[in-house]
């Protein structure tokens, strides 16, 4: 069994190396490796879930007294979990990519960043222990670098690369304090390490520590204030966004508080979690209400989900984030890319509003897309429903506040989602290519079908029977978020919304202004540090110290300046002398 | 075998065979410098092969000069060492490879080539304090003549004058020290070890030891572009020809932090206790202040002598957190610093020669126009951003846990902001500038490496990743030795801190 975890593992990452170092010359050769290892990842993990119970193998990367850093996997639920989200959901997109990247001109290199991606994630999911957590977290990073910016030529896809690169960094810089902390006060990075020391004195890892830790996961999930960075990555390719954006990375955020729970737990970092959980869900739902690209929409509406998630955690119910991640990674992959069905078929039209009429023209895309808009506005019997329910519930139990927070949100995600759906599929096409457009091949609609399925059903392996107050708030709130979107976008040529609601509008289309306010800081501060330096550098220290165009420091840079002549001789002479004078002083 | 004297001979006979060949003969001049430093390469890795962790000094030729003074020429090879050695093997292998672009006076300049990679071999594995600076000077000589004579850019004069004036101030500030400590210490010798065994015995003086050490660290330091005597280092490789850049930023500099760990700690260790906290928020200057000015650089060689000078602040915040993390982090970091410094300046020389011009801004699209060059400076450029896989990241991490242990928190928050936050952003806009986007006008008819420099590079990058994903390989004979080192230094702390760790690991 210890093979088949390190196979899990390592099989990715043998895939990026062959296709790198060679592999890359055959197309077929790179995605057959590519496809074959996700795949072959996937079966072994469901070897796993079968043969049940938990498993821990490692080898030692650095080892000194009092700090030892392994890399180790730990096989046990919750890891189980989500290795079949990230190996099962990833498969099918590596599928699905085998046709949505047909034309692309790097298609080998596409395959061996996939691989790549995979690797570093199964990594963080099998982390245990924090530094290889982090090894791996860094990995995600700049694998999700090289794929944002895929099509590195174009200015766009290369600044959201880097924006979503350092935006990450900023939390990981938190990230790396808190592990350090936690290390000094229990001595350990080791997860069962960790508990046990826990387990004897009770809170002895501050709320800091745990904050800090949190603010990786602020990066990762892209939660406020950290959030800039993912409705920019929407520039990678398609099957990109749904593997990074929807099943996996900015899961990894969540996952990793469930991992270290147990640290956190009883902290005041779990209620700033929980708030910053709370205000990322309505704070996206609000900017995803008056968008118009269609992977924009989607990539606010994963924001908005992950808020719910971290949320969760935050209120004390890692259990609730979990199924509410493995239901979402299921039915988000799905929609975006059932977006990708579309974008293709539109010849990379991004826009809704110059969509319409998809319905007839893509029926398998349009049906799927329809499951996963009802199980992501929480329709009873879908996924979504299940797992929404659970965290609303979570959210009655603890905060007033943020259970209606909480309900808020379902109300706008019905409202966006039902927008999206209306203007996208429904009525008459409003271009040209929406009315020449057609259904994708089989390669890009059986990832659709089979996604379809768990979307529909992943909710049953953990539905409870929901809290009477919970079902009537959130069954309100579906029907009037459809009713309401029904009305004002059924047959609308374009969004009425921002002629009625002036700044409201403006303001959730220009996101807040985020953006501008971040740069405008970076602007004044990092740049103005940086020219500050750069210029003490130049006229105080350089200038100062050898340039010397003034007075003594010219005088003493004359005189010197014979003494270095550049001759090869001349330094043989003061060698000499200097070893003369070594001699003497050493003999008397 | 003495696998250490064939290493440092091979390029000083070398340099002695190119002296009788012609000038013309371009090939044959070529050719011995590479057979000389492929070979040196070869014993160099057998050598670090069959070198066993723990088995105190290895391959050891020592012959006695001056009986009467205790001089001897005196290699060995222990844990800290063997690894230097052989990235010095490996750039200055590299660095031969990378030597093809210099036209003009080439057989002047491969003598020197030959003598630099010599010298730079026998600094590290000499075990005698007269030899270890002598080899010093052999190679830092060579220096100033190859930027004086086949520099670029037409600063190159200005540059040549600044990096001589610094380095020979630094160096000559080292050797007071040096003489110092020999003198101090009253021991009959000039070997290394001796002079430890006489220390351990009988310390010296503590009042020597405070202007000792401070003479050594600053000494040192100077060498190594230590805030804020480091404005050399940009200058002067952005002024030095291709091969030179790759062998002094990647090797030679390094002496100086190997003379901090090998020489100042344990001769001077009460110094070193006072000294050291100086040392710390010095590193942090360099670590923060110089990736600020890292991040305005327009020219990429410029970015590259920055970013390095910052990377010293890591291996300093190791050195000055004086504990057996810290410093065997701070060889980890001098070892994959050196194989990266030579992999960016040798992927620089190679841009430069295209163009004539390392202007960022004029930049673009480069991993189109140049798959290998360009895939391998995306690399070299995202390990010096500290990603796991390469060494960098391993012996960051590890001096971060180091400075953290020993209480310097404040500086470590600040340190590790500057290599995550700071590294990255322009580390980052490099790679947006030069590689991504559409192409530089300039750039149209520009060509990628040829097989040789591939070769080269991809040595390197090779060696970096090995040692990124096994750090053990350098650190377990790391360890070993550092640890008598801070025993060393701190005696009466040891036992203190050996508790603390207990209680910690409780």
């Amino acid at each position: 069994m210890n093979i088949a975890a390190w196979l899990i593992l390592l099989l990715p990452l043998f895939s990026a190396v062959v296709i790198g170092l060679g592999a890359f010359r055959s197309r077929k050769v790179s995605a057959a490796i590519s496809v074959g290892a996700v795949v072959g990842s996937f079966l072994l993990t469901l070897l796993l879930i079968r043969a049940g119970g938990e498993l821990r193998t490692s080898v030692t990367w650095l080892e000194f007294e009092g700090l030892q850093i392994d890399i180790g996997l730990q096989i046990d639920t919750l890891s189980k979990l989500m290795l079949c989200v990230v190996t099962g959901i990833g498969g099918l997109i590596h599928i699905f990519s085998l046709g949505y990247m047909k034309e692309d001109m790097d298609f080998s290199r596409y395959f061996a960043f996939l691989s790549l991606f995979v690797f570093s994630m199964i990594g963080i999911v099998l982390a245990d222990n924090f530094v290889m957590m982090f090894i791996f977290w860094e990995l995600v990073g700049i694998s999700s670098y090289l794929l944002i910016g895929f099509w590195f030529d174009k200015s766009s896809a290369a600044d959201a690369a880097k924006k979503a690169f350092l935006t990450n960094r900023v939390g990981d810089f938190g990230f790396l304090i808190g592990i350090l902390m936690v290390w000094a006060a229990l001595g350990s990075v080791g997860f069962a390490d960790l508990s046990n020391a826990l387990s004897g004195e009770t809170a002895a890892v501050t709320g800091l520590a745990g904050f800090l830790i949190f603010c990786g996961a602020m990066g990762k999930s892209a939660q406020f204030p950290l959030h800039v960075w993912l409705p920019d990555a929407m520039e990678g390719p398609t099957p990109v966004s749904a593997l990074i954006h929807a099943a996996t990375m900015v899961a990894a955020g969540v996952y990793m508080l469930c991992r270290v729970f147990f640290l956190i737990d009883g902290t005041w970092a779990m209620e700033a979690i929980a708030w910053i959980g709370g205000l990322t869900s309505l704070m996206a739902a609000l900017m995803a209400v008056q968008q118009d690209d269609i992977k924009r929409i989607l990539a606010y509406s994963t924001l908005s989900q992950l808020g719910y998630m971290v949320m969760a955690v935050g209120l004390g119910s890692p259990d609730a984030a979990m199924f509410h991640l493995s239901t979402h990674a299921s039915f988000k992959a799905l929609l975006f890319l059932g977006a990708g069905s579309v974008i293709v078929a539109l010849h990379h039209e991004q826009d809704i509003w110059k969509m319409g009429g998809l319905r007839d023209r893509m029926p398998r895309t349009y049906w799927t897309f329809f499951i996963g808009t009802m199980a992501l506005c929480g329709v009873p019997l879908f996924s979504g429903f299940f797992s929404k329910e659970a965290i609303i519930d979570v959210a009655l139990q603890s905060n007033l506040l943020l259970f209606l927070v909480a309900v808020f949100v379902a109300l706008l995600t019905t409202f966006y989602m039902t927008r999206l759906f209306i203007v996208a599929f429904m009525g008459e096409p409003r271009s040209a290519q929406a009315k020449r457009a057609k259904e994708s091949p089989a390669l890009m609609t059986v990832p659709l079908l089979v996604l379809a399925v768990p979307s529909v059903l992943a909710g049953y392996y953990n539905a409870h029977a929901p809290n009477p107050l919970v079902l009537c708030a959130s069954l309100v709130m579906l029907v009037f978020g459809m009713l309401v979107a029904n009305t004002v976008y059924s047959g609308a040529k374009a969004d009425p919304l921002p002629a009625r609601f002036v700044w409201l509008a403006k303001a959730m289309r220009g996101r807040f202004w985020f953006d501008e306010m971040y740069q405008w800081l970076i602007d004044r501060v990092q740049e103005n540090l940086a020219k500050l330096a750069e210029a003490i550098d130049r006229r105080v220290i350089a200038g100062l110290m050898v340039r010397g165009t003034h007075g003594t420091t010219e005088l003493a840079g004359r005189v010197l300046r014979l003494t270095q002549t550049g001759n090869l001789k001349a330094y043989a002479f003061w060698f000499a002398i200097g070893m003369a004078a070594l001699l003497v002083f050493t003999l008397s | 075998m003495d696998w250490l004297l064939i290493i440092v001979l091979l390029p000083l006979l070398a340099a002695a065979a190119v002296g009788f060949v012609p000038g013309s003969q371009l090939r044959t001049i070529r050719g011995i410098t590479l057979g000389a430093s492929g070979l040196a390469l070869l014993g160099a890795l057998i050598a670090f092969c069959s070198f066993k962790v723990g088995g105190g000094l290895q391959f050891e030729t020592k012959w006695t000069w001056v009986e009467s003074l205790g001089l001897h020429f005196h290699l060995a090879a222990d844990g800290i060492n063997i690894g230097i050695i052989l990235m010095g093997a490996i750039v200055a292998f590299a660095a031969a490879c990378c030597a093809d672009d210099i036209t003009h006076r080439m057989k002047e300049f491969h003598i020197l080539l030959n003598l630099m990679i010599g010298g730079i071999l026998g600094a590290f594995a000499s075990m005698d304090l007269f030899f270890f600076y002598f080899f010093h000077e052999l190679a830092l000589v060579p220096t100033f003549i190859m930027i004086g004579v086949w520099g670029r850019g037409a600063n190159r004069n200005y540059a040549t004058y600044k990096i001589t004036l610094y380095l020979s101030l630094g160096a000559l500030l080292a050797l007071i020290g040096l003489i110092g400590v020999y003198v101090q210490t009253g021991a009959e010798s000039f070997s290394i070890p001796d002079l430890i065994a006489k220390v351990r015995e009988t310390p010296i003086d503590e009042a020597a030891q405070q202007w000792i050490f401070p003479l050594l660290m600053f000494g040192f330091g100077i060498l190594v572009s230590l805030w804020p005597f480091h404005t050399w280092a940009p200058l002067g490789y952005g002024a030095a020809p291709t091969a030179t850049a790759m062998l002094h930023a990647g090797v030679l500099k390094k002496f100086g932090l190997y003379g901090l760990i090998r020489v100042a700690i344990p001769m001077a260790p009460a110094g070193a206790q006072n000294w050291l906290g100086v040392l710390a928020w010095l590193a942090l200057a360099n670590l923060l202040y110089c990736g600020l000015v890292a991040v305005r650089q327009k020219d990429l060689n410029q970015l590259i002598g920055n970013s390095s000078v910052a990377h010293m602040g890591f291996i300093f915040l190791g050195i000055a957190s004086l504990n057996v993390i810290g410093l065997t982090g701070a060889v980890l970091v001098m070892i994959a610093h050196g194989l990266l410094a030579a992999l960016a300046f040798g992927l620089s020389g190679h841009l430069y020669r295209q163009t004539g011009s390392l202007d960022m801004s004029r930049m673009g699209g480069l991993l189109r126009q140049m798959p290998l060059a360009g895939t391998a400076l995306l690399m070299a450029l995202l390990a010096g951003c500290g990603l796991p896989g390469f060494a960098n990241f391993a012996g960051e991490v590890t001096i971060f846990f180091a400075a953290w242990l020993a209480g310097l928190k404040t500086i470590t928050v600040i340190a590790a902001w500057s290599a995550l936050v700071i590294g990255g952003l322009y580390m980052m806009r490099a790679i947006r500038n030069i590689l991504h986007g559409p192409r530089g006008d300039d750039w149209a008819k520009a060509s990628d490496v040829n097989p040789l420099i591939a070769t080269a590079l991809g040595l390197l990058l090779a060696a970096l990743m090995v040692f990124g994903f096994a750090p053990g390989l350098l650190t377990k004979g790391i360890e070993s030795e550092v640890t008598k080192i801070v025993r060393l230094a701190k005696p009466a702390a040891d036992a203190s801190e050996a508790q603390a760790t207990e209680v910690a690991v409780r």
